[in-house]
Parts: C-alpha cells; sequence; structure tokens
C-alpha cells in the first residue's frame, strides 16, 4: 500500500466539522476541471495514490485518466464504494428493492441489463442477497475499469451496517469476490475498527486492510481511543488511517506524530484543497515515516 | 439480555437493528416485514425467525420490547398489539397519522409502566443537547425569535413510487421530513399558543407538498419561523439552521457547530463577550458503536438504559411525539384556512 494516499471528501463537499467549511469547498469543486487540477498539484507534490468514492463527478474523472492515460498510467486507485447518499436518495424514492433495481440496470443498454439478469439468475430479486451485492459491486466499479486499481474499499455506511448485523458470510463473500473477479485487494472502511477487525479475522479473512478515522482526540473512533491503540498494537491486519486532523481540530503536525508512532499505520489518507497545504501535509508525513524507520534500524 | 422484535425492516428498521444487534444487552428474537425477499434476506443472513404479521411474531416469540420502523400509517396496529401484551416500545416518527389516532396510543399506556420512546433522533444530537442546555439556563435571557430551517435534496423529481409520495401513509415533506424541525421545536420552544401564516408548497411532488413554511406564536413574546424544503439539490444531505436571538444574546447552530454570541460579558460559564464557536470536535462524545450518526445509537441506548432503569427521564415519550404531531396538525388545519 502506498504511505500517502490523496482523498477525496473536500471536492464533495464533506467535512466533519464544519458545513461552512463544506459548503465553501463544494463551490470551489463545482466543475471536475478544478478537482482534476487540485490532483495534478498532489500529483506535483509526489502523492500518486488516490482514494475516490464513487460520486457521478468521479466517474468523469475517471473518463479523464482514461483519455490521458500517458500521464496517469501510474496513478494508482484506492475506490470506496458504494456513495451512501445516492442510495440514500434512491430508496427513499423506490424503497429498497425498487433502489437495488436502479442501481443495477441504470446505465447499462437494454443488452448489458439482459447479460445482468443471466448472470445473476433470472429472478435476481428473489435469490441471495449475495448475488445482488456482485451485481451492485460490478454496477459501481465499472467507472473504474482500465485503471490502476490497487485495492475497492466498501464504504463505512455499509461495512457498519453489516458488521451490526453479524452478517459475516457477506464480508466472506464480498472479499473473495473482490480478489477473484478484479483481482485487488477487498478492503474495509469503517467507524467501528475494533469490532471490525475481530469480526474479519473471526471469519477469516486475512491480513484485511481496514480504514479508519485515527487521531488523537478520539474523533469518529467507537467505542473509544484506547481499543484502537490496543487493535493496532495486537491484531494482524494493516491499518488505514483518515480523518488524522479530525477534520481540522488537530494541527498537522500533532496529527501525523501521533498516527506514526502508533507503529504498525503504514498508510495515511488525506485530503486538502490548497498547494501550500498539500504539500506541507505530504512533507510532514514523509518525515515522520522516514523518522521512524531511522529509529527502528 | 432483553428479548427484541421488530416491525417494518426497511432503512430505518435495518439501521436499528444493527445499532441494537450490538448492544451487550440485547437480543432479537424476530423480524416483521410484509417483503418475502426482504423476510428470506434476513432469515438467510441474520438467522432470525421471520413473520409476516406482528401478532404472530409476538405471540410465538415473547419479546421483552418491540421496535416499530413500519411507515406511519402503520405504526398504530403493532404499538396497540404490543403495549395490550406489555411490551417496551419504540417507534420511528412522526409518532402517528392523526392526534386522534396518537391519543387513543396513549390513552393504552394508562396503568402501565412500560419504557414508550419516538424516533425523533435529532434530540439526542451532540449539537441539539448543547443548544438544548443553553437555553434551559437562559444563557442569552429571555427569547424573542427564532428560526428553524430544514432542508434537503429528498425529492428532486416527480416521480416517486413509495408512500413518501402519498399523503395517507404519512408522506410529504411535512411528515417523513420537516417533523424533525417541528419536534425540534417543541423540543425547545414548547407547543406555540398558535399558528400563522402556513403555505404547504409542492415543487415537484403530485399529491404531497414539498416545502413547509409557517410562523409560531407564543404568549410570552417569542415567535419564530419553520422553513423546510426538500426538494433543494443545493443541499448534499438533510440540513439544519437554527437562530435563536433572545435578550442576552444569540445562538446559531447547524449539525456540526453551534456559535453564541453576546453583546456583554455573559454570567456563564467558558464563554465570553461577542461569538463562542464550538465545533462537533470539542464536545461530541463517542458511543459504544457508531452507525449513521452519533445520535441513532445515544437514542436506542436510551431506551435500552430506561428498561433497564425506568427512573431516568424520558427524553423523547410517546406524550412528546403526540405533542409534535398535534403542532403539525394546526400547521395543516392553518394552511387549508
Amino acid at each position: 500500500m502506498d504511505r500517502i494516499i490523496f482523498g477525496d471528501n473536500q471536492f464533495f463537499g464533506i467535512n466533519h466539522m464544519s458545513e461552512e467549511k463544506a459548503a465553501i469547498q463544494a463551490e470551489r469543486f463545482r466543475d471536475v476541471g478544478a478537482i482534476i487540477r487540485t490532483l495534478d498539484i498532489a500529483r506535483d507534490c509526489g502523492i500518486n495514490a488516490l482514494m475516490l468514492n464513487t460520486h457521478t463527478k468521479v466517474a468523469e474523472i475517471c473518463d479523464h485518466f482514461r483519455k490521458h492515460s500517458a500521464s496517469y498510467g501510474d496513478l494508482r486507485l484506492y475506490p470506496s464504494f458504494p456513495y451512501a447518499h445516492k442510495y440514500a436518495d434512491l430508496v427513499n424514492e423506490m424503497g429498497i428493492v425498487g433502489a437495488i433495481r436502479e442501481a443495477v440496470f441504470s446505465g447499462q443498454s437494454t443488452l448489458q441489463a439482459f447479460g445482468t439478469i443471466a448472470r445473476g439468475g433470472l429472478g435476481v430479486f428473489t435469490r441471495d442477497m449475495v448475488t445482488v451485492m456482485k451485481l451492485l459491486v460490478d454496477a459501481e466499479l465499472r467507472m473504474f475499469r482500465e485503471l490502476n486499481v490497487q485495492a475497492f474499499f466498501l464504504q463505512n455506511i455499509v461495512t457498519d451496517l453489516l458488521l451490526g448485523m453479524h452478517a459475516t458470510d457477506v464480508f466472506v463473500e464480498f472479499a473473495n469476490y473482490i480478489k477473484e473477479k478484479y483481482k485487488v485487494c477487498p478492503a474495509f472502511n469503517t467507524m467501528n475498527m475494533p469490532r471490525l477487525v475481530d469480526l474479519l479475522l473471526e471469519c477469516g479473512v486475512h491480513d484485511p486492510i481496514v480504514c479508519s478515522s485515527i487521531n488523537p482526540i478520539g474523533y469518529m473512533m467507537s467505542p473509544d481511543k484506547a481499543s484502537y491503540e490496543e487493535a493496532i498494537r495486537s491484531k494482524p491486519f494493516r491499518p488505514l488511517a483518515m480523518s488524522i486532523m479530525a477534520s481540522g481540530a488537530v494541527a498537522p503536525k500533532e496529527a501525523i506524530d501521533y498516527v506514526v508512532g502508533l507503529g504498525k499505520v503504514q498508510s495515511i489518507v488525506f485530503g486538502a484543497s490548497s498547494p501550500g497545504h498539500i504539500a506541507e501535509t505530504k512533507r510532514l508525513i514523509d518525515e515522520a515515516f522516514d523518522r521512524r524507520e531511522q529509529e527502528a534500524a | 439480555m432483553l428479548r427484541g422484535g421488530i416491525v417494518g425492516f426497511g432503512r430505518m428498521g435495518l439501521t436499528h437493528y444493527s445499532i441494537l444487534n450490538d448492544h451487550p444487552e440485547v437480543k432479537f428474537v424476530g423480524i416483521c416485514d410484509p417483503s418475502s425477499f426482504i423476510r428470506e434476506q434476513a432469515r438467510w443472513h441474520l438467522k432470525v425467525a421471520t413473520f409476516d404479521d406482528h401478532e404472530k411474531m409476538i405471540r410465538s416469540t415473547s419479546p421483552d420490547f418491540l421496535i416499530v420502523s413500519t411507515p406511519t400509517f402503520a405504526h398504530a396496529a403493532p404499538l396497540h398489539f404490543a403495549i395490550e401484551n406489555g411490551l417496551h416500545v419504540f417507534v420511528e416518527k412522526p409518532f402517528s397519522l392523526s392526534s386522534k389516532e396518537g391519543r387513543d396510543i396513549v390513552n393504552r399506556l394508562t396503568g402501565k409502566s412500560l419504557v414508550h420512546q419516538v424516533g425523533y433522533v435529532y434530540r439526542f444530537n451532540d449539537v441539539l443537547l448543547n443548544v438544548k442546555d443553553l437555553l434551559v439556563r437562559h444563557a442569552i435571557g429571555e427569547l424573542l425569535t427564532f428560526k428553524m430551517e430544514w432542508h434537503g435534496r429528498a425529492v428532486l423529481r416527480p416521480s416517486g413510487t413509495t408512500w413518501r409520495a402519498k399523503r395517507s401513509q404519512g408522506g410529504g415533506c411535512l411528515y417523513d421530513f420537516a417533523s424533525h424541525a417541528v419536534d425540534l421545536i417543541n423540543y425547545c420552544f414548547g407547543p406555540p399558543e398558535r399558528i400563522i401564516g402556513s403555505v404547504l408548497k409542492r415543487i415537484f411532488s403530485r399529491d404531497v407538498e414539498d416545502a413547509v413554511f409557517s410562523t409560531f406564536i407564543y404568549n410570552d413574546g417569542l415567535s419564530g419561523h419553520l422553513l423546510s424544503n426538500w426538494s433543494d439539490a443545493t443541499y448534499r444531505k438533510p440540513t439544519l439552521r437554527l437562530e435563536v436571538l433572545g435578550s442576552k444574546g444569540k445562538i446559531a447552530a447547524d449539525f456540526h457547530t453551534y456559535k453564541v454570541f453576546f453583546p456583554d460579558e455573559p454570567d456563564i460559564e467558558g464563554f465570553n463577550k461577542g461569538w463562542n464557536t464550538r465545533y462537533i470536535t470539542d464536545f461530541v462524545k463517542p458511543v459504544r458503536f457508531y452507525l449513521r450518526g452519533f445520535e441513532y445509537t445515544r437514542q436506542l441506548d436510551h431506551f435500552i438504559s430506561r428498561i433497564v432503569d425506568p427512573d431516568q427521564p424520558n427524553v423523547c415519550s410517546f406524550h412528546d411525539g403526540l405533542a409534535t404531531d398535534m403542532i403539525i396538525e394546526s400547521i395543516v388545519n392553518d394552511s387549508t384556512r
């Protein structure tokens, strides 16, 4: 996994601390060109890995990457899906079964839809949820075709919903499907990292990649910060840290020193908008990791 | 260990199930839903008995409590049956489709010591808990005006095939969406003396309103506005904007931040003259399990902890739910005047 992965929340009006900041950023990145310019700045700073959700704008960004494959060929992607608000809106409008049908079949030609039905079996919607899950994965991941994907992350609302339900078979099926069909690592976003790591290990998912908030103030870390530190210390998994600055509540240096100081964390995902902020955060993360490696040696 | 049953396994049912299934004191024994697809999946993946009828479920699984997360029009029957059979009850908002229906349910509680709660989840939101605390402590003096805005993008085109697009089933912006804002007005300021100037406006929907505007008048000089629209594409998700002006200051809040302005040095500890901004990262308390928002876990843990220890004050009782329903009814009546 890459040491530094550039996150995308800032492009989609997501800020977990301030709606004002979120709204300002959403306006700033209203067109895809502005997003791509910022991604290019991050690449100029030496960040060659991106975490992207499956927002419709991301489909346009992916089109841009494919169209200019000569310049983006070495870019490594870590998509996270599904983009939850899209589904929440669909469920409001059509109910759960209607939303699944819309998500699987929208954007497909009649011929593709027939293919989908054939794969799922004619009675798609009376069959096993796992079949439906596979169709949804295919529908969501279509936008990343031909791109260099390192891992697919199941987004935290879905991960945590399944976690609370103890739907272990769905986790196993998901992990196997991603590995076998897409030949990439299955990965998970969660707000309940210690509980999820236990469940994944319990159901035999080997050395899972788990992305969660990790910050010195314990923000978005359920049940508590101490359980996170204990899980990182003692459990065999690959932690990826996000929200390290708790949406701006913690200063970059303090945040990075805390996360890197936890020892096992190998990767940090962070989002930023200004060139100065991107370069500075990248420099601080590199310094902290280098220092840790020197101390270990 | 408390045995739980759930009626209505849609979006809210799944959320409540997941959050409570993780609770160390809870075990679900039955799930009831009219969809055979949903029942089949629940039986297969969750290994819980499923039913198409709440009476059958309650008779054959004997739960201690029932979660009712059906559309509003289907709340009354399972609530009556559950109360009759001595179950503690949690019901999704809004409580009922009419104050008469709601009053019948509340009356059935008489003489029974059952825990009852309505799912007005934002009463458990960290920002609103702080705002409520400031109001209770009279931090900004006598209340003069408020503005409660509640916007979102739930309906952005004319279609819509679910109960949310049907008034008779509890759909529409006022019942399904703005009821949260009405309830927070009820929670923060109490029921108004009268309601004037109500407008229920259609934007995309054929049978229901997509926006609600109304003015609340109180006896003590307070007045306020409710402005809610679920057809505004500029909001990524349901968004609150609350402003309260008092004789000694002002509060402005959304789901992540609240600000308090004091024109003079306040007598309330931790605050200064001028603007005081508090971000959620400053004051939020973690929950045992997080799904969709801290408040979702907090409201269900409140329900369970009151079953264990009923002496704690009820943050959102059926009586509170009924009071909010009555305000909603007044808005509807005023709009047709």
